[in-house]
């Protein structure tokens, strides 16, 4: 028996019918992670804890929902005596003492934290090139990124190591990964699942969601991932659904929204025809489309790259060498410290953006670009509010092409920002949305992507399963489809 | 976006741009700006600023005490402290 390549719904089946140890579950875990070197999609595992907990689970039968389930977490999350680095020369050494909300809520569900996946650093980027620790591979080919900045997290489950992982979401970072892995990933509704203990980059964007084979998957573990929590205060606090219940729900009636405004014709052709085909395939389940208009939806790139920059600019001010991190040698002064352990502790990317947010926060400036950006920002999300009135979900191809070659977009900046086109404007705006896989190009996956309304997770979610009900992109391994 | 501004906003940033680097970083950060230029197209006369997509305000917690002590937790993961307190080099001579 292998767990390669199996959903968490596949192997909850196997252990139930003894067909597998937990323990079993975990070595082979390690094992595939060993085999797969070279995707170099993990910064820390953590083995020896991982195989103790499995005993436990073999030693003592548990009712949990996610017993033994193994899982990958984004090295952005805070993990208790589990290194945590963010990607970044600056934490290379930082062993945090407690851990994030959704490790704990994950862990308490009984999932194993097998270890924390490599991603951008301090997730900034669309490639995971910018990571301190090294490129990581995607499984589909040599020399493809995997998309970032989630990029260990969608490489380790697309090559099967582990049924999920999970994944942080600030312009796209969890759905153009997917994307171009193969794999299912949802960015949940801004609020929805704590942000305690994640390191932050954006604070108004960034949003934690799985990744997984399936959306059904991604349904189990957001059940568990979503909680109210008193330590984040724009956590909420509305009530939080059995994601599972709904998955079945006929699309008969639905109302699909598709964007007249967004302009296809810079796509790879394929993506477009493959992008039509899924529409064709809802409407066979009984959906309509239905025209909308998103008029400022061009304009969520520029209004993205002052925000975040901005946000950035102030949360990674924290970074300083003084309480926890690391600290630069042979200073002469306090000033000289802050600034030998920043520039020595920071990549190329992540400067960029701190500059960035500090000019356009800077006296002078910040009514020109930041408040003028929060200003367009608000009309983005009220073109939504608009469109949420008559539909149900928005969709749109996730990413403008399938994965690209490491190194491929040159060394402009924006060439790499324009990856994110057509996921930024759900988190400018808050709104749930997945990406999952809806067809190859030249054997590499590619995605569609499903916006919902406020809160509305159930309804893509919904959408997706019944899709994949009826399709079989998401069966598609790098080895070939899954038997 | 010039050499001035740039040594303004990396004091700003506390950040040192080496020689070596600062036209690439000029070159990058006036395209950038010039990228997010085209917001002062759009008309957005009346329109609030939009700070975050919950529009609440920071839910207050009900006072009571819930941090335990972690000084020690903390201090052990700091890259110089003693006993009692985090060390920097001297600030006052």
């Amino acid at each position: 028996m292998t767990i390669k390549y199996k959903s968490i719904k596949e192997i909850k089946s196997m252990i139930s019918q003894k067909e597998i140890s937990y323990k079993e579950i975990i070595e082979e875990v390690y094992k595939l992670i060993k085999e797969n070197e070279d995707l170099n999609a993990f910064i820390t595992l953590n083995e020896e804890e991982s195989i103790k907990k499995a005993e436990e689970f073999d030693n003592n039968s548990s009712n949990l929902p996610l017993a033994g389930i193994p899982i990958a977490q984004k090295d952005l999350f805070c993990s208790k005596n589990l290194r945590t680095t963010c990607g970044s020369n600056i934490l290379n050494n930082f062993i945090p003492p407690y851990s994030a909300t959704v490790i704990e809520n994950l862990e308490n569900a009984g999932c194993i934290s097998i270890g924390k996946t490599n991603m951008d650093e301090f997730a900034m980027g669309s490639s995971n090139e910018t990571s301190f620790f090294g490129n990581v591979q995607n499984p589909w080919g040599k020399n493809l990124v995997p998309g970032g900045s989630s990029g260990g997290s969608a490489s380790a489950v697309s090559a099967g190591i582990v049924p999920a992982a999970t994944g942080t979401d600030t312009g796209g970072s969890i759905r153009q990964p997917a994307s171009l892995c193969g794999i299912t990933g949802l960015k949940p509704t801004y609020g929805r699942v704590s942000r305690w203990g994640m390191i932050a980059f954006a604070s108004s964007l960034d949003q934690a969601g799985p990744m997984a084979r399936t959306a059904e998957d991604c349904a189990l573990i957001l059940n568990e991932m979503c909680s109210h929590d008193e330590k984040d205060t724009t956590s909420l606090e509305d009530e939080i659904p059995n994601f599972e219940e709904s998955l079945n729900n006929s699309l008969k009636n639905k109302k699909i929204g598709i964007v007249k405004d967004l302009d296809l014709s810079s796509l790879n052709n394929d993506v477009v025809e493959i992008y039509h085909n899924s529409l064709k395939e809802f409407e066979s389940l009984g959906a309509e489309l239905v025209d909308i208009s998103l008029p400022n939806l061009s304009l969520s790139v520029p209004t993205y790259y002052v925000v975040a920059p901005a946000e950035c600019s102030s949360n990674l001010s924290r970074f300083d060498g003084v309480k926890f991190g690391m600290r630069s040698e042979d200073v002469k002064d306090l000033e000289e410290l802050y600034v030998k352990t920043r520039s020595e502790g920071f990549g190329d990317e992540v400067k960029r953006r701190i500059l960035i947010g500090s000019y356009v926060l800077s006296a002078g400036y910040y009514d020109a670009y930041y408040k003028k950006a929060q200003q367009v920002r608000r009309l983005i999300k009220n073109d939504f509010d608009n469109a949420f009135k008559n539909i149900d979900v928005i969709m749109t191809p996730t990413t403008r092409g399938p994965a690209f070659e490491m190194g491929s977009k040159g060394d402009d900046p924006i060439q790499m920002y324009l990856e994110d086109l057509f996921t930024i404007s759900a988190n400018l705006a808050g709104l749930p949305a997945i990406s999952l896989p809806n067809g190859n190009i030249q054997n590499k996956p590619i995605g569609l992507q499903i916006i919902g309304n406020f809160l509305d997770e159930s309804t893509i979610l919904n959408f997706a399963h019944m899709y994949q009900n009826e399709t079989n992109w998401h069966m598609y391994t790098p080895e070939g489809i899954k038997q | 976006m010039d050499k001035k501004t740039v040594t303004t906003i990396s004091y700003l940033s506390r950040l040192k741009i080496d020689g070596e680097k600062e036209e690439k970083i000029i070159k990058d950060l006036s395209n950038i700006i010039e990228f997010v230029d085209q917001l002062n197209d759009v008309d957005t006369t009346e329109i609030a600023p939009l700070k975050n997509p919950l529009e609440k305000t920071a839910k207050t917690r009900k006072d009571i005490v819930t941090a335990k002590n972690l000084k020690k937790e903390m201090l052990e993961v700091a890259p110089s402290a003693n006993e009692d307190y985090f060390l920097v080099p001297r600030v006052v001579e």
